[in-house]
């Protein structure tokens, strides 16, 4: 909300100057946004929390101020406002005039006034709405706002002669009636939409705008002045529909002081007359107010006070700062009574008034001080630590973490599966939730040069659902790398660092895969190269986790990522329940013996099955095997090679003889002749 | 026949003479080998008369040591010169770039989180996490938002149908943490959160937030205030000073913004980090905790903050953008 420095002092007498008042509002809970200097004078401009509409008028900030502010004084102004404006005029019984047929409208009073001129207001109201960023219009309308500014009160006034009949309904709009308002959008109204009517026909929305037929204009002569109070969700909703926002629904929606409503046309009535415009007021307001709000009282302990505020401070004191913010205090016993004033509908419990206390003492004086209380077992713990775990390991690996967007568009690298996304995207950049981390990665590598690169992330995707608890997806952690090039950038020219393939991948995943098995299948996932890819499965149940492997030909030329790239994502949430164990064997210091061992084979017969049958026929002597040699070409048959094993045996407390020792390359060799290897 | 003084001179004036080890290694063949030119002599014993043997032998012992004693200093001496000459040889530019190992590290982002993490758990706060596609009633009304409530404007929010949408919060992991466990407790989570905002330098759809609650007994502002400016003292520096402002969050009551002051920062300037206040009665008693007897505060804030605040970044889209040239300054960050 802005408005200009001096109309502050309108109502309070203090020392402090524009820059200080915004402070102390700031400390209070109404952030200074800015100070500007329009036309020579400050212009505070202040956030007003959404649940505190009483901070939308200058009085209800200079209320503010004169609670924090111990040495400022409230001006005759503000102690008439906090009287409402009393005024000499008959309250009049509306009797008829006025006809309230919905319960969204709390309270409607009016007053009529009679001239000749709509001018122009005077030149310091005038400067004061510019201050304030309104564009002065004309007399009548910038009373109204210039009443709402001081006060908080949205004003209408209506050209009276331009309405049927001489009473106002509100009451809900039925269907297919229409409603020009003053900004010429014409508008079908929808069935429950709050109208103020005449006897014909919808005059304004209540509480947001109104009526470009009944609007006052130079020629007005007979003025109704529309002060009123609405229920906030009504105006809310009916606004939203409209597609309007105003100053005057700004303040229905949060919050207007019902109490208010005939004060504001009483300060209308003086303002013009000290305007010295045209206008006259007709004798007595027309006021129907079928619910009054309860009068709210609150018991507070002021031991609970001190607790929740960690501090300490007298009964009186705190009694001081509510009354100052017009609560009332009955009792000093514990608790005590506070009743809770029209203005403030956002305190309801003891809690609320603590609040109140507080802000008044000042959150800023309240002391520091730890918790004392039951120790509980914090931390990460179970699967959440697996994954901070993965993550450190994959990075001591090599790979570099990045954070790619969740909300996304589509991409040649997506999971299959029906998508799914928000309902109302803000464009085409956050129309899906991604299904793979895989598109992110590629973007990334490819905005980082496109080549010897090695990234990995950990996110949640998204597939749909049904998912727990009836959600719409299913989503699920994972982890996705993709990797191609220089595993190590040369340090000297001409050298030429090995490459990165499937097996330097699979070696980086190790921490991960190394709790799975692979099996050499792409499920027809078409991500991947069907010659050069696994399937990852979780061990017990052989479900698949996720695939690793080369890129498929025409997913890289889609993606524009190098044919070489390889990549694996893997479900983290599936891998739950798998735990590595170490299984301790004492160090022999025994010698080692060496066999190597070479069969030829078909190819076909994967590496890991030669390797389980040399562990198992040699068992625990075994103390490393290694892959010595590999060769195909002139001596070994068409889809043949020939494997040669290193073997190093060990045995505890014991030596091993060249006997024992060939005895086991025996058993080994056989082991691998049964798998169909020949003797080379 | 030489002397053993004529032997001695000639060794002597070889080895003054020898320009290198190699050298020096045949002489010490050609004179003190087991058939070199001093055994030789020795030989000549032999023939010599009783009575002149011991002489002769201890002359040409002399010999030998003097011969043996030259060689070696001159060894020494030839070493230090062939080193010398080897260092020069041998030299490298120790300017050159190191050869480098592949170093893989962690986003900006997870280094901050993972910091977040140690100062909480040092708190002994217990991590959780919860879905960040949630249910209305998690992300709103177990938070106490009133239907219609215009605190709802702020969050302008992606839902994917009538019930379920983008967390735009962290808290609303709260609702799922109070069904499940009873108090006393501590705990905290960060992940990410959505808002349908248009993007620009300070705004995004997506960002991380943590959100870190507890409820125990005589738990209050001042517990509040030391929890926060413990953590804000751990992730920023010693000097940190923090305040509390009120301000209106629908979760709490009392609800304030936290801002931190540091000489190191924006001149000193008030920073907001979050909202924070004690978690509103409203909540507590629907899930049926005693409100008598507990109490509780909560507080959120958003992790790109830190980074931004503590190493000036201007522009939050570069957390998601994935330009290395970015992320590599930030590969080691160091705690304060």
């Amino acid at each position: 909300m802005k408005f200009p420095y001096l109309m502050l002092r309108d109502f309070v007498e203090t020392r402090l100057d524009a820059d200080e008042v915004g402070e102390l509002l700031t400390m209070a809970g109404f952030e200074l946004e800015g100070i500007d200097s329009v036309e020579g004078d400050a212009v505070l401009d202040i956030k007003v929390m959404s649940n505190r509409g009483d901070g939308l008028s200058v009085f209800g900030l200079a209320r503010e101020v004169l609670a924090k502010d111990s040495e400022a004084a409230p001006t005759d102004l503000y102690k008439r406002a906090c009287l409402r404006f009393p005024a000499e005029s008959d309250h009049l019984v509306a009797d008829g005039a006025i006809r309230i047929e919905t319960p969204d409208c709390t309270r409607y009073a009016y007053r009529v006034f009679a001239g000749t001129t709509n001018a122009v207001a005077p030149d310091l109201i005038q400067q004061r709405l510019r201050q304030a960023g309104m564009r002065p219009i004309s007399l009548l309308v910038d009373l109204t706002n210039y009443v709402m500014l001081e006060v908080g009160q949205p004003l209408h006034a209506f050209d009276f002669n331009l309405l049927k009949g001489e009473t106002i309904v509100v009451r809900r709009a039925a269907a297919g009636e229409t409603l020009t308002t003053l900004d010429g959008v014409l508008h079908d109204l929808r069935d429950g939409q709050m109208m103020i009517c005449d006897l014909d026909r919808p005059i304004a929305a209540a509480g947001i705008m109104g009526g470009a037929e009944t609007e006052v204009s130079a020629t007005t002569t007979r003025v109704l002045l529309e002060s009123a109070h609405f229920e906030s969700r009504s105006v809310r909703r009916t606004r939203k529909q409209l597609g309007l926002n105003t100053e005057a629904s700004y303040r229905f929606e949060r919050s207007v002081d019902p109490e208010g409503v005939v004060g504001a046309l009483n300060r209308f009535a003086e303002l013009l007359a000290l305007g010295g415009g045209g206008f006259e007021p007709e004798p007595g307001v027309l006021d129907v107010y079928p619910s009054p709000p309860p009068i709210r009282t609150v018991k507070v302990r002021h031991s609970r006070a001190e607790a929740l505020l960690g501090i300490t401070l007298t009964p009186s004191e705190s009694a001081g700062y509510l009354k100052r913010l017009g609560f009332g205090v009955e009792g000093d016993g514990e608790p005590y009574s506070v009743t809770i004033p029209t203005w403030r509908p956002d305190v309801v419990r003891e809690e609320d008034v603590v609040e109140e206390i507080g802000r008044i003492y000042g959150f800023d004086r309240i002391p520091e001080r730890l918790p004392r209380g039951t120790t509980i077992r914090g931390g990460t713990q179970g699967a959440l630590k697996t994954v901070d775990e993965l993550r450190s390991q994959v990075v001591r690996a090599g790979y570099i973490q990045i954070l790619s967007h969740t909300l996304r568009d589509l991409h040649a690298l997506d999971a299959r599966g029906e998508r799914i996304g928000p309902r109302q995207p803000a464009g085409p950049d956050t129309a899906y939730l991604r299904n793979s981390l895989l598109p992110g990665l590629a973007e990334a590598f490819r905005r980082n040069g496109g080549r010897d690169l090695h990234l990995f992330e950990i996110g949640k995707v998204f597939a749909k659902g049904p998912g727990q608890g009836g959600s719409p997806v299913i989503e699920l952690r994972k982890l996705a790398a993709v990797t191609q090039g220089l595993l190590y950038p040369p340090a000297r020219p001409k050298e030429q660092p090995p490459l990165a393939d499937f097996f330097s991948l699979k070696a980086g995943l190790h921490a991960v895969l190394n709790r799975c098995e692979l099996s050499p299948t792409t499920s027809g996932d078409e991500r991947y190269h069907p010659g050069r890819a696994a399937a990852i499965l979780e061990p017990s149940s052989k479900s698949v986790l996720g695939y690793i492997g080369q890129i498929h030909p025409n997913a890289a030329a889609a993606a524009g990522l190098p044919a070489d790239l390889c990549m694996a994502e893997i479900d983290l949430d599936g891998l739950e329940g798998s735990t590595t164990k170490v299984h301790y064997r004492p160090v022999s210091r025994n010698p080692a013996v060496r066999r190597d061992i070479t069969v030829t084979i078909a190819k076909a017969v994967p590496y890991a099955d030669l390797e389980r049958a040399l562990r198992l026929a040699t068992g625990q002597v075994l103390e490393r095997l290694w892959l010595v040699d590999l060769y195909e070409g002139p001596g070994v048959e068409d889809g043949e090679h020939a494997v040669t094993f290193g073997l190093q045996l060990r045995k505890f407390g014991e030596n091993f003889t060249d006997e024992e020792a060939n005895l086991v390359r025996d058993v080994a060799v056989k082991a691998l002749f049964e798998l169909g290897g020949k003797q080379r | 026949m030489n002397t053993p003084e004529a032997l001695q001179s000639a060794a002597l004036d070889e080895i003054e003479l020898a320009s290198g080890s190699p050298q020096l290694r045949e002489l010490e063949l050609k004179y003190l080998g087991k058939s070199g030119q001093i055994m030789l002599l020795m030989r000549e014993l032999a023939h010599l008369p009783n009575e002149e043997r011991p002489s002769f032998g201890q002359r040409v012992n002399q010999v030998r040591a003097a011969v043996q004693g030259r060689l070696d200093e001159r060894a020494a001496e030839l070493r230090v010169n062939e080193q010398a000459a080897q260092f020069t040889r041998e030299q490298i530019d120790v300017t050159m770039p190191g050869r480098p190992m592949r170093v893989g590290y962690e986003h900006v982002l997870q280094q901050t989180i993972n910091r977040i993490k140690d100062v909480f758990h040092s708190l002994g706060f217990l991590y959780l996490e919860s879905p960040e596609v949630e249910h209305f009633r998690y992300n709103f009304d177990a938070l106490n938002y009133p239907p219609d409530h215009p605190a709802m404007d702020d969050q302008d929010t992606f839902y994917i149908d009538d019930e379920w949408l983008l967390r735009t919060q962290s808290t609303a992991i709260q609702g799922r943490v109070f069904e499940r466990m009873a108090p006393p407790l501590r705990v905290f989570t960060i992940g990410r959160t959505f808002r349908n905002e248009a993007v620009d330098r300070t705004h995004g759809h997506t960002f991380h937030q943590v959100d870190a609650f507890m409820i125990d007994e005589g738990i209050g502002m001042a517990e509040l205030k030391g929890t926060l400016g413990l953590f804000a003292r751990a992730m920023i520096g010693e000097d940190v000073t923090l305040r509390f402002r009120p301000d209106f969050f629908p979760f709490v009551e009392p609800g304030v913004d936290y801002a931190i002051s540091s000489p190191k920062f924006a001149g000193g300037r008030w920073l907001e980090l979050g909202g924070a206040g004690l978690i509103h009665p409203n909540i507590l008693e629907h899930y049926e905790i005693d409100t008598q007897r507990f109490s509780g505060f909560a507080f959120g804030l958003g992790v790109e903050r830190i980074p931004m605040l503590a190493y000036g970044i201007e522009d939050l889209r570069h957390f998601y953008e994935n330009d290395l040239r970015f992320l590599e300054q930030f590969r080691n960050l160091a705690t304060p």
